[in-house]
């Protein structure tokens, strides 16, 4: 016999907030690893080696990429600034 | 009276099997998340959204904001669902808990506005200004996923 229940995470909502800036990449980058990847604390103590090392090159690999979208965004955000005839705040962003 | 747990409304449970809910990502139903104080009362006998003590200001907009959906998926024998992280950007604003409800419902079989499908209580007031107020929702697997029918 099989019991089916309708479930919901009762305790992994979490709340992110900054205060007078946005989320950094690596904020950011910490969040995308957690959605990616669980590591449960009763895995085998290797595999949970293996899967934290895992994690963690995950980790590096997505803040690399992150701050090159922003590198990637800013250039263009610099070039229709400079384009619509605002040079000096096409700067300040690629400065930024 | 404050938020006191987190909840999957009962009447949501009955609207599944009213065929009331779909959350296909591509053409399913539109499903938002709005805010609310701690002043905010809700329980799993909760309905429906509703405007009283919901967050006010710089980056909120009554009725909150859609979610996107994931496709439903299973996993071993655990069906599951999931939502991505929610960011409400360049706000000022504090919220103790949320309603997840459906803006969209089908009405063939049961009249509905708004219905209610999960209450989340954030725990404590939480605050931001000038920045950002993002919820993010668990990893999405057979133990963790925010809705799962096991």
């Amino acid at each position: 016999m099989s019991n089916t229940a309708l479930q919901m995470n009762t305790n992994s909502v979490e709340v992110h907030t900054t205060s007078g800036r946005g989320f950094t990449p690596e904020e950011i980058a910490e969040r995308c690893a957690n959605k990616i990847i669980a590591i449960s604390d009763d895995a085998n103590p290797a595999i949970r080696a293996q899967a934290h090392a895992f994690r963690e090159q995950m980790l590096k690999t997505l803040e690399f990429y992150m701050h090159e979208a922003i590198k990637s965004d800013r250039t263009t955000v610099h070039n229709a600034l400079t384009e619509a005839g605002h040079p000096e705040l096409a700067n300040y962003i690629r400065r930024l | 009276m404050a938020f006191t747990g987190n909840y999957m409304c009962t009447s949501f449970k009955k609207e599944l099997m009213y065929g009331a809910h779909d959350f296909d990502a591509s053409s399913g139903d539109t499903f938002k998340i709005a805010l609310y104080t701690s002043s905010a009362t809700m329980t799993a006998a909760t309905t429906a959204y509703a405007t009283t003590n919901e967050v006010s200001g710089t980056g909120y907009t009554s009725g909150g904001e859609a979610l996107t959906p994931v496709d439903p998926t299973s996993s071993g024998t655990t069906a599951l669902t999931d939502f991505a992280d929610e960011t409400w950007g360049s706000s000022t604003i504090t919220a103790r808990g949320a309603l997840i409800y459906n803006s969209t419902p089908n009405t063939t079989s049961i009249s509905l506005t708004n219905p209610a499908i999960l209450v989340l209580d954030f725990g404590a007031d939480k605050a931001v200004s000038s920045g950002n107020f993002t919820v993010v929702f668990p990893t999405a697997d057979a133990s963790t996923a925010i809705i799962r029918i096991a």
